[in-house]
């Protein structure tokens, strides 16, 4: 490509590569079991970010009487949100 | 420190030292012991006489002016202050203090004159003698508590004021020295007090209003005459002086001056005998006087805790009175000594500022402020936006009060305000509306240079035109002409095979955003550019005018990479699998709100170079392609593309359509040429966007007519195009309208009828009213069984295309 | 400081904070710091079944490090604006690091 001089813009560190899904929708993988899938609206060298029309997906393993664990997993919706960057384990562009 | 320049510290007290500073207030409960010392009061230990030597008899009673300095006037306080219970241990320790004093005596034979006295006293131990505990003070009844303020609440080291005008030496005694004459303390007395003088006493003194701190003791009022002057003055003072704050209680301290007098009188009618025998500097603990007790023996503390009170200055008074007498007394005392101190502890914090001194503070206070907004406006503001960026264009955005306003962000502001497409989903659209507006403004300006560009490049126009042939090129300064050949299949057969558009592939996906990245990258730059633009120059100012020169060069050399990276140029591959650069990067989102922004920094030329390279591939664009609606009862359209939709019409359709109103004829017409040619004029026209675009050219075309401004040349050819594009319309025209006749966004479709009446012939209106009757008829049907404002909308909307060809749905009953 | 600058902006805004224990919490943003700490008024604990104990706290100042989510208005936050400043400050960072 032609413009190979601006930094901005080539992939030279791993953040460059989340600039590029700026304002397009990301998979964050949460500690705790959780998930996101929004638009990424900031993010910072913390990984903490701003997401947009967000889907949270917590994933909570419970055990019946038999003692068969059974995943079940609770869905919210934000319409913005902060999430603080010591949470986050990846994020991916695209779900 | 003390006054003797011993080191008063007992070795057990050594670690904490004088730098523990305890003050008064800091000591839990310094009565605590009190009850513990009177119990033991009676037990048999040292007798007051075993430690008097009665050389307090001997000192020159002329010498009073250092009394202050000595038992706390002077600056010594602080660091005797740090041990409050500095006098109980000493008591404790009176045996070696006595031991020492023998030892003295016998070396020193000339020293003597206290001797015989001493020899006395211990001969004749008296039975009330105790052991000493240290507290024998609290339940005296002259003693008042070593009242003292920690000055530290100034922020001034603890040095004492100095109400006097006389001069008051302060002194800090070098406490290590041993052995010094009493002219050599007098000496350091004076330097050091020449030292320290100004500093701490003139903000707080000179501002203390209370009278009886300020009075000198000479003009104390109440002594009785023939009273020894030097006894209550110096104890009052003495006392007042060591509440090392006035302003602790004025109330207080008149309180304890009246208690005092009270005392004194008293004393003085029941021990009328005795007065001389006072020793003038009262200290009780019978400090022999400096100049003869100055080896080794620990020093009585320069402000012990019993104050000046004459009564206290020798118990030996106590001694004789009556049992009863004295028990009255000590009890009287005890009482005092209580309430005085539970008065404290209640007006701890009274007064301690003065109003000048809160003043005083405020001015500091408000001197850091300023200091410190002043060292953030010292800053380089390109430093703080780059920290700050979005809290500062924001607040200027919102109105919100700034911190900085002085900061060159107008641009910024402009920038972000004008950037329509990024209220959609936010807050209201007033501003975008705004911003559409400023942006035709912007554009009105450059309506000459559009007109001029146009003219300027005739070949251009020719060229656009050809493309109906198949051919289009452009080409400018920047860009070499690309020559391209557009064959494609003929349009009007309709059946075109849809290029195969499936997802990009990640490794494009990915450079694709890298390249929208970049364009916001050049973009920034650009803004920040336009920031630093410097003022215009004026004739003649050579050097101005060579600072806006090579302005001018960045912006430009800036505008060529933005160029660069938008990619609008890159060859147009003929049936390719994957779209143009430039229409992926409009099928992303941030690629159509980088628009608005993008035509601020592009000249009209590459403007028209973007608006014909999207009329090109207007049924590429995934506003079209993904938007088709095969006709009423569709199924609605997915959230993804109705959001494209919308932002594609908030963000890009006013800046297309900013350059559209304001361009010449001849560009109208090849890209009305350009959409026949290259698109599949049924799939556009069964899009919201396809049609907003068609709407413009037509328009457009209507105002320049009746603007007169088409020459008749023009105006065949454009007639040309129109009649193939009614044409090729026309059997589609029934399957424009989006969903049932009640899904209501319809009002697209009927402006863009409006626009095709207007140009059209009698004939070709005839032919449209057929094709479109139906849905004419539905919709004045159904608006009759919707509300009246709702109703009204839609036969507005549809009478909007009824007057364009004359006809009004009036005349439908 | 991205993000400092991005709170300060929503200051007096009622937000939702979801603390990594769980806890949610929401109130008036009243103020924050470069930690991103926040001091929060007119505090309300949703699921305060769960957490009684935090009834009758009205204020409080939330350390940063403890904070999962802070859901936030929408309207309050200009996303366009937030993106550029997003890539300005990474820009910065590359600048920095270099």
């Amino acid at each position: 490509m032609a413009d190979n001089e601006d930094a901005g813009a080539s992939v030279s560190e791993p953040l460059d590569l989340v600039r590029l899904s700026l304002d397009e929708i990301v998979f964050v993988k949460l500690r705790g079991d959780r998930e996101l899938k929004g638009r990424l609206h900031a993010y910072d060298s913390h990984c903490n970010l701003v997401l947009g029309d967000v889907e949270e997906t917590i994933y909570v393993v419970e055990e019946d009487e038999n003692e068969e664990e059974t995943t079940r997993t609770i869905k919210k919706q934000e319409e913005m949100l902060f999430v603080r960057g010591d949470s986050v384990v990846l994020i991916s562009p695209q779900a | 420190m003390s006054f003797f320049g011993f080191n008063t510290t007992l070795p057990r007290d050594q670690d904490t030292g004088p730098a523990g500073s305890r003050g008064f207030f800091e000591n839990p409960d310094p009565f605590a012991e009190v009850a513990r010392a009177s119990a033991l009061e009676d037990d048999d230990a040292i007798d007051f006489e075993d430690t008097y030597d009665g050389l307090g008899d001997q000192l020159n009673d002329d010498q009073d002016e250092f009394n202050d300095d000595t038992f706390g006037g002077g600056d010594t306080a602080p660091a005797v202050g740090r041990d409050f219970d500095f006098f109980g241990r000493t008591a404790q320790v009176a045996d070696a203090i006595g031991e020492e004093h023998v030892r003295y005596t016998l070396q020193n034979p000339q020293a003597a004159p206290p001797a015989p006295l001493h020899a006395h006293v211990a001969a004749h131990p008296v039975a009330e003698s105790t052991k000493r505990t240290g507290y024998e003070k609290y339940s005296d009844p002259g003693y008042i508590p070593d009242l003292q303020a920690k000055s530290s609440v100034w922020g001034l080291s603890q040095k004492k004021p100095e109400p006097s005008p006389a001069p008051m030496p302060a002194m800090p005694m070098p406490s290590r020295k041993m052995m010094m004459s009493l002219e050599e303390v007098e000496a350091q007395m004076r330097n050091r007090g020449q030292a320290f003088g100004p500093i701490p006493t003139q903000s707080i003194p000179q501002q203390m209003p209370d009278p009886s701190y300020m009075r000198h003791p000479q003009d104390f009022p109440t002594l009785p005459d023939g009273f020894p002057a030097n006894i209550p003055r110096n104890s009052s003072e003495h006392s007042l002086r060591r509440v090392d704050c006035p302003r602790i209680c004025r109330t207080l301290l008149q309180a304890f001056r009246s208690c005092m007098e009270a005392r004194v009188l008293c004393l003085h009618l029941v021990q009328n005998n005795i007065p001389q025998n006072l020793p003038p500097q009262g200290p009780r603990h019978a400090g022999p006087p400096p100049a003869q007790r100055q080896q080794q023996m620990p020093p009585p503390p320069s402000r012990g805790p019993n104050g000046g009170l004459p009564v206290i200055t020798n118990p030996q008074q106590l001694v004789h009175l009556t049992e009863e007498q004295r028990n009255a007394y000590l009890m009287e005392d005890a009482k005092r000594a209580k309430r005085n101190h539970k008065i404290f502890l209640l007006s701890r914090g009274n007064g301690l500022m003065t109003p000048q001194d809160k003043n005083f503070i405020t001015r500091i206070q408000l001197q850091q402020l300023v200091a410190a907004a002043g060292n953030v406006a010292d800053a380089d503001p390109e430093a703080v936006l780059a920290e700050d960026f979005y809290y500062q264009v924001y607040s200027q955005i919102r109105g919100a009060p700034r911190q900085h306003p002085h900061q060159p962000l107008g641009h910024f502001a402009q920038t972000y305000l004008l950037q329509t497409g990024n209220r959609i989903g936010g807050h209201g659209n007033r501003r975008a509306f705004q911003g559409a507006d400023n942006h035709m403004q912007r554009m009105q300006q450059q309506v000459q240079r559009a007109v001029e560009a146009a003219k300027a490049k005739p070949k251009n126009k020719q060229l656009i035109i050809e493309g109906s042939l198949g051919k289009i090129s452009f080409s400018n300064a920047k860009a070499p002409k690309p020559m391209l050949n557009l064959k494609r299949p003929d349009s009007s057969e309709g059946a075109r095979p849809k290029k195969v558009q499936s997802d990009l592939s990640t490794s494009d996906r990915k450079s694709l955003l890298g390249n929208i990245e970049a364009v916001y990258n050049a973009l920034m730059s650009m803004e920040d550019m336009e920031r630093t633009m410097p003022p215009p120059p004026e004739e003649g100012d050579t050097e101005a005018i060579q600072e806006h020169m090579e302005w001018r060069q960045q912006v430009q050399t800036l505008n060529q990479k933005l160029w660069q990276a938008l990619k609008v140029m890159e060859p147009i591959v003929p049936n390719a699998t994957t779209p143009h650069p430039f229409i992926a990067f409009l099928s992303y989102p941030k690629g159509k709100k980088a628009i608005p922004r993008i035509f601020r920094h592009i000249d009209q030329e590459q403007r028209v170079t973007i608006l014909t390279m999207i009329v090109v591939h207007l049924d590429s664009l995934d506003v079209v392609r993904l938007a088709q609606h095969s006709g009423p009862g569709e199924a609605q359209l997915s959230v993804a593309v109705r959001e494209a939709i919308d932002l594609f019409s908030l963000a890009v359709m006013p800046s297309l359509l900013g350059y559209v109103n304001e361009a010449p004829f001849n560009i109208i017409i090849g890209l009305l040429g350009l959409v026949i040619a290259q698109t599949q004029v049924i799939h556009v026209a069964r899009t919201k966007t396809g049609l907003g675009i068609l709407t413009m050219l037509l328009s457009r075309a209507e105002i320049v007519k009746e603007a007169g401004q088409a020459s008749e040349r023009d105006w065949q050819q454009w007639v040309e195009k129109f009649n193939v594009l009614f044409d090729m319309l026309e059997p589609g025209l029934a399957h424009i309208f989006p969903g049932s006749i009640n899904s209501g966004d319809d009002m697209y479709v009927w402006q863009f009828l409006a626009a095709v009446g207007i140009g059209a012939s009698p004939e070709q209106q005839q032919r449209l009213v057929i094709a479109v009757k139906d849905r004419v008829m539905e919709t004045v049907g159904y608006s009759k069984t919707l509300p009246a404002d709702m109703s009204s909308q839609r036969l507005g909307n549809v009478n909007l295309f009824m007057r364009a060809i004359g006809l009004d749905v009036e005349l439908l009953g | 400081m991205l993000f400092f600058s991005f709170f300060k902006t929503l200051t007096n805004q009622t937000v939702t904070i979801e603390l990594k224990n769980d806890i949610r919490i929401r109130g008036i943003l009243k103020s924050v710091d470069q930690y991103l700490n926040i001091k929060l008024d007119d505090v309300e604990v949703l699921d305060l079944d769960k957490y009684p104990h935090l009834s009758s706290v009205k204020n409080m100042f939330i350390r940063g490090s403890v904070v999962r989510y802070v859901m936030l208005p929408r309207s309050e936050v200009d996303v366009g604006l937030l993106e550029d400043a997003t890539r300005r400050e990474a820009a910065n960072q590359a600048g920095k690091a270099r």
